[in-house]
């Protein structure tokens, strides 16, 4: 264990030193919720959101969000480490190349859930947050959440990764596999008033119960409205579970002479 | 009853070894004694690299038998083994310093030996002033110097090393070799893959000619040059005849005789005596003479053949 400390910190440093993936991260859900929250709360005024913010209502979308870049992001890690002939190197210690893949996605695990709730954390100031079980477990409750999604995207993530050859592809399929299941997945519109096709769908998306756990976490007043915590954090735990050790059930194996 | 240590830091018998359906090593067989500094030679293909490979990341032939340190391969005897791959292996946003303490930690170090360690190291091959700047702005010899330190972190009692000096000019090269050169003093046995037979020649303790996943030959230079004369003369010849060629082979001060294209080159013992009824046989064909001592490469060039040079890359 301490090998993949050692390796999960020094991707740690290395994303604090990489300012641009630090924030590039964070920035775009947070521009989605100023703009995107404020234009539409105003300018469409949604009568169907359960405590009638959208705004407000963005904030669990925009959390899933910077989770889902930070996962993307992340994974340039392993590919900088696979051209630079780093992963090479660490291959040839006398660690199993499992803890290699676990040091390396221990860190994007990390970095991901820090940004997102540093997102939750800059964002919550400045929108009405209903905060059912008050701050603290609702802190606490979004942290779980939050990892617990880290881990189903860091896995699935590194799954990829080491079967997918070229970092352009790999962001490809990234993009094309989880952007439109954030568009279903309750982030940006309440689920419960979609046409049956779209909600059965959206019921089929691992993101629908990170979004609605983290909507009762932080922004319901009740949770009437929503599957609620205990739909959620079993769907959401036994996918990470999953996706995880699916991520380091494939082991690289890059050639003597480079890739 | 006390067993005796190996004598051998690694042994190879009849390995093969494919990459799909090619098979790179094809019944190769080496023995390297402990504390020597043995030198695979061989053309870009030849095998070295993958037989290195094989050593290095403890990976069973699919045929024959491969001893490292006395032990058939497996993952706990990489902690003997350091290891300097052919491509540069090196993150270039972290520090050289960094880096050594990370492979420290991955070795089993503690921290502070860790980092005691990786001092001494940065030191000792002259990088201590650049400890703390990021690795892509060092020079290519700094990066192998730097990554022999960190193959040399755990004290590794087998250190592996893959075409090091490739790209890096000849001061780097003798400054790296000086490392390996007082690891192996201090009893670690290397195990190199060249194409650069000059360099082989300079280095050697030890070498293997390979080609064609076997090993040709195998010995001390001195052993390896048995049988060849003691000067080389390679000739320009514009067009040489067989019966030109055979002419050469006839004469008595003519030892072994290799054309490769338009260049010959003929062992001798004496060279004054040879050049003259060269030049008398062929006259103006021939456009250049060079006597060199009998090195390396010609015994390399007398076991594999003359048309290796150019066609694969061996210089």
């Amino acid at each position: 264990m301490g090998a993949a400390a050692a390796l999960a910190l020094r991707d740690l440093r290395a994303v604090v030193r990489s300012r641009s993936q630090l924030y590039s991260s964070m920035l775009t859900p947070l521009l989605i919720l100023l703009f995107l929250g404020t234009g539409v709360s105003h300018g469409l005024q949604p009568s169907n959101l359960p405590a009638g913010n959208f705004t407000a209502y963005l904030v669990a979308g925009v959390v899933v969000m910077t989770s889902v870049f930070s996962s993307t992001f992340s994974s340039a890690s392993y590919y900088r480490d696979r051209d630079t002939g780093m992963l090479r190197a660490l291959l040839v210690t006398p660690h199993h190349p499992r803890v290699i893949v676990l040091g390396k996605s221990l860190a994007g695990v990390a970095i991901g859930s820090l940004q997102a709730m540093a997102v939750l954390g800059l964002a919550a100031p400045f929108t009405e947050l209903g905060w059912q079980y008050g701050y603290a477990r609702g802190v606490l409750l979004a942290l779980g959440v939050v990892v617990a999604l880290n881990l189903l995207l860091g896995g699935l993530a590194q799954a990829l990764a080491t079967r997918i050859q070229t970092m352009q592809g790999f962001h490809l399929v990234m993009n094309l596999a989880l952007f439109p299941l954030l568009f279903f997945s309750g982030a940006f519109f309440p689920i419960r008033d979609l046409p049956l096709w779209l909600e059965g769908l959206a019921l089929a998306n691992p993101l629908t119960y990170a979004v609605d756990a983290l909507h009762v976490a932080v922004y319901a007043r009740d949770s009437s409205e929503f599957l609620g915590l205990w739909i959620d954090v079993p769907v959401i735990g036994t996918l990470a579970a999953a996706a995880y050790a699916l991520g380091l059930a494939r082991m690289p194996r890059p050639t003597w002479s480079g890739r | 009853m006390h067993e005796a240590a190996p004598v051998l830091a690694v042994e190879a018998r009849g390995v093969v070894f494919s990459y799909g359906a090619r098979r790179a090593l094809d019944g190769f067989t080496l023995a390297v004694p402990k504390g020597s500094l043995f030198g695979l030679l061989g053309p870009n293909g030849s095998g070295k690299s993958t037989f290195l490979s094989l050593v290095a990341e403890m990976r069973a032939p699919s045929e024959g038998a491969l001893r490292v340190l006395g032990e058939a391969p497996r993952a706990a005897l990489r902690r003997r083994v350091g290891v300097v791959s052919q491509e540069s292996s090196l993150d270039p946003l972290m520090t050289p310093r960094e880096v050594l303490v990370l492979f420290g930690r991955l070795y089993g170090l503690s921290r502070d030996e860790a980092r005691a360690r990786a001092d001494r190291l940065l030191t000792a091959v002259g990088l201590a002033g650049r400890a703390a700047d990021r690795i892509d702005t060092l020079s290519g010899g700094m990066r192998r110097r730097l990554e022999a330190a960190r193959a040399l972190l755990h004290e590794p009692e087998l250190l592996v090393l893959d075409e090091p000096t490739t790209g890096i000019d000849a001061a780097e090269r003798e400054a790296f070799w000086k490392l390996v050169r007082d690891a192996r003093d201090r009893g670690t046995t290397v195990l190199f893959a060249t194409n650069d037979l000059a360099e082989a020649d300079a280095v050697c303790e030890l070498a293997a000619f390979v080609r064609d996943g076997r090993v040709l030959a195998a010995g001390t230079p001195s052993e390896l040059k048995r049988g060849l004369r003691s000067e080389t003369v390679v000739v320009g010849w514009a067009d040489p005849t067989d019966g030109e060629l055979e002419a050469v082979r006839r004469l008595p001060e003519t030892g072994d005789v290799v054309q490769d294209g338009d260049t010959v080159r003929v062992s001798t013992d004496d060279a004054s005596i040879l050049v003259p009824k060269l030049f008398a046989l062929a006259g103006r064909r021939i456009t250049s003479v060079q006597i060199h001592p009998t090195t390396l490469a010609d015994a390399y060039f007398a076991h594999v053949g003359g048309r290796v040079r150019e066609r694969e890359g061996v210089i």
